[in-house]
């Protein structure tokens, strides 16, 4: 019997699926089993956002919602590939530093005059979000956070080492000679590192050396395309960070889930990571097996002269090959979009910021747990210039950084050797 | 039936071979000799993958220059000692591969494959930027140099130890039978699964292996991302990984062996060792080169360990020429430069084949 209803179930979904418009999904974030359609209860960013996709799919009436599986390190070949085989997904998640990539090749769908029509207000989002989805004044995509690099801290531990200000917030460093102080009074008072984050992997540690370098007023390129990275300016950067490595105050060979780890063990008093992980840590915090239990989030403190900190945006675009060629998906796509916007709020949980006003200043994001502590990074936010070849510049920097405090390199080698494949790969 | 049979009797030998070869040549054709030739063409392109995917005519014909911008630099000069020891080892190959053939010990093929390999170990060393020079392309000699290392210690790693294995695990009990199917277990997994599974092995934190040592009261190795224990890591997951498939062509390869032979040679008291370096290893001969160019094919194409396990790093020490051409036609979108590398692959794996084929020949 019950073979019988689940067999007429199935029949039934696929009655009500073949007269439905199917939109195709493509999205990285990593996935999430058992997501449901409850957007107001899921944790963690992958689960956030396909409670939020499940939603979409099961209310907007005759649209389904297909996601593609998609890979988190491999998903820009995967989306490059799929363009260039004809066949992308009806909607993709891309960062705003991809726009100039994919825009300039007429690649995504010019969305201006149709968002109204689908219940998109424009004027609704901030204007640095705004500006995160144009294009040579055009819109190209429906943007839904700001990210950064934040300052997760272990409370507990710097209770200890003596660095909690009479208010209950940490005291933070503001010079490279204070970061080394407060790192030895973590180790003096705790035996446990100061910092952590993935200088192994994934180019955080490039975030946090930009983020340092921008502190002092530099930038790795220029807007006119000349590298500028083997500088006086990086050179404090990099030596700010390697000093802890070279005290023994934090360990360059961790990568993202082992540094991550040792966090959440409380083997670290400062984890360097993004907005995104902030729910998750708050909830593991709140287990008592897990070793961290007093977390708190602060903005990316000012080592150097001006406050910088490294910052994107996720975005959701549509192929220009839909617009042009299959309006019914398209319009389909718009009404997916649409809810994703609605959603902001629920997106917001993740520890990312708003790219609406509306959300912004209202009680519920305000009360969302520690968005209060991290309130200045807005301001901070920045990034490299616009380049269509980001993410081989990243990879450049990240292996030449891994190359110092991985294999010893000398730094001034390693930045003129960055400085080289740089400019190459703006010169095309 | 009759009909059919009528029309096939119509046929000469030569035609209804070509009728019954048809399908395999039409898809070898479409899929492999195509795409071959295409590649080459695109090569000769500078050809943005996803610009032309929008424009056909973004892409313009530049002749050999992706191969000179891959391959070649600035004021390259050659030196006889630009690097020494490679150098040294190349003469030392060739004088070897001459004294193996004057002295009878190798066949002409197998001293002529050496001495080549000798002689180009001695000659691209050789090639480095000379003064305001520099290679144009930084990255890719390094990374076949990765990929060579690479070949270099999976490939004996996987045949010795398939020989050891398959050495003792020859015979009926039940015991061996189950271990053979358990060692060959290994060889069904995707790349993904093997390399999540030894991602957890090698872990500081959660692994195996940091375990061990630490049971013992040493400080666990990161493998993965330090420089001097992560190429080791892709080979020991790769020695796992490709283990079967050799030791079953070693096990197949033992039981041809007559016994014959066996009986006799215990007769003169050769047995246990000596009998397996006196009898089983001649006579595996064949098997043992067949496996070896095989695994020399098949490792120089490896791409998900190294993708995988080490995103190439640390400092590009894992990267290898596969991912290389991945990332550039797919991250970079230069389809051409990709291509060129491709046919530089193509060239090495090609040689190696002519190497077997030579061999195989002479043997059979």
């Amino acid at each position: 019997m019950r073979h019988v209803l689940i067999g007429l179930g199935i029949a039934a979904m696929a009655a009500t699926c073949a007269s439905a418009q199917e939109v195709t999904l493509g999205r990285f974030f990593g996935a999430c089993e058992d997501a449901g359609t409850d957007t107001t209860a899921s944790v963690g960013e992958a689960c956030i956002i396909q409670s939020i996709i499940n939603a979409a799919d099961a209310e907007l009436d005759g649209i389904t919602v297909n996601t593609l599986p998609t890979d988190w390190g491999n998903y820009y070949d995967q989306i490059i590939a799929a363009y260039a085989g004809g066949e992308p997904p009806d909607i993709h998640v891309m960062h705003r530093h991809r726009v100039p990539q994919f825009a300039s090749l007429g690649a995504l769908a010019e969305l201006s005059d149709d968002l109204a029509a689908a219940g998109i207000d424009t004027s609704d989002w901030a204007p640095a979000a705004l500006d995160a989805v144009s294009y040579n004044g055009g819109i190209y995509g429906v943007p839904m956070d700001f990210h950064a690099n934040l300052w997760h801290v272990n409370m507990d531990l710097m209770e200890q080492a003596g660095l909690v200000n009479d208010d209950g917030t940490p005291i933070l460093p503001t010079s490279p000679e204070e970061l080394l102080e407060h790192a030895q009074m973590v180790k003096d008072a705790t035996g446990q590192d100061y910092l952590a984050a993935d200088f192994a992997q994934f180019p955080i540690g490039v975030r946090l050396v930009l983020a340092l370098m921008w502190q002092q007023g530099d930038n790795i390129f220029t807007e006119d395309g000349t590298a500028t990275i083997d500088t006086e300016a990086a050179r404090n950067a990099v030596s700010a960070i390697t000093q802890l490595f070279d005290a023994g105050l934090a360990d360059p060979q961790l990568n993202y889930a082992d540094s991550q780890q040792a966090f959440l063990n409380g083997e670290a008093a400062v984890l360097v990571n993004g907005t995104w992980v902030v729910d998750f840590y708050d909830s593991e915090a709140a287990n008592p097996d897990v070793a961290l239990s007093n977390y708190y989030v602060a903005d990316f403190p000012t080592i150097f002269g001006e406050g910088a900190t490294w910052a994107d945006s996720h975005m959701w675009a549509i192929p220009a090959s839909l617009q042009a060629d299959d309006p019914e998906t398209y319009q389909a796509a718009l009404q997916v979009l649409a809810f994703i916007n609605d959603h902001n709020i629920d997106w917001a949980r993740t520890g990312h910021m708003s790219v609406r006003t509306s959300v912004l200043e209202s009680d519920e994001y305000a009360n969302l747990p520690h968005r209060d502590e991290y309130a200045g990074t807005a301001d901070i936010a920045r990034d490299t210039p616009a380049s269509e070849d980001y993410g081989a510049i990243q990879d450049v920097l990240n292996r030449e950084l891994q190359a110092i405090w991985l294999t010893g390199k000398p730094v001034g080698d390693a930045l003129s050797d960055a400085e080289l494949e740089v400019q190459d790969l703006l010169d095309g | 039936m009759a009909e059919r049979r009528k029309i096939l009797a119509g046929l000469s030998e030569g035609q209804a071979a070509l009728v019954l070869l048809l399908p395999f040549l039409a898809v070898y054709g479409a899929f492999l000799i195509y795409p071959f030739f295409r590649g080459v063409w695109i090569s000769l392109h500078d050809w943005n993958l996803l610009a032309v995917a929008f424009n056909p005519d973004a892409k313009e014909f530049v002749g050999g220059r992706n191969y000179v911008r891959t391959l070649w630099g600035r004021n390259i000069e050659w030196g006889l000692f630009a690097s020494p020891v490679m150098q040294t080892a190349g003469i030392l190959g060739t004088g070897l591969a001459f004294f193996l053939y004057r002295t009878g010990r190798a066949s002409r093929a197998t001293a002529l494959a050496l001495g080549i390999a000798g002689l180009l170990f001695f000659l691209l060393p050789g090639f480095h930027p000379g003064e305001e020079g520099r290679w144009y392309d930084r990255r890719f000699w390094p990374t076949v140099g990765n990929t060579i290392l690479f070949v270099a210690l999976a490939v004996p790693g996987v045949t010795l130890s398939a020989l050891f294995i398959a050495a003792a695990l020859d015979g009926e009990t039940r015991a061996k039978s189950v271990l053979r199917t358990l060692f060959f277990l290994s060889q069904v997994l995707s790349v993904t699964v093997v390399t999540l599974i030894w991602q957890i092995m090698f872990s500081p934190r959660q692994g195996l292996i940091a375990n061990i040592t630490e049971a013992f009261g040493g400080s666990p190795i990161v493998w993965l991302t330090d420089q001097q224990f992560a190429m080791a890591a892709i080979v020991i997951a790769t020695v796992w990984w490709s283990l079967g498939i050799a030791m079953i062509l070693f096990l197949a390869g033992i039981q041809d062996i007559s016994k014959d032979i066996y009986e006799a040679a215990a007769i003169d008291d050769a047995r246990g060792l000596k009998a397996f370096w006196y009898i089983t290893l001649p006579n595996l001969k064949r098997t043992i080169t067949l496996v070896i160019v095989l695994q020399i094919i098949l490792h120089f194409q490896v791409f998900g360990q190294s993708h995988l396990m080490t995103q190439g790093g640390p400092n590009d020490s894992t990267q290898v020429l596969v991912r290389y051409i991945y990332q550039t036609a797919f991250r970079d979108s230069e389809l051409g430069k990709a291509s060129a590398m491709a046919v530089f692959l193509f060239v090495i794996m090609g040689a190696f084949s002519i190497v077997q084929f030579i061999v195989g020949r002479e043997e059979g």
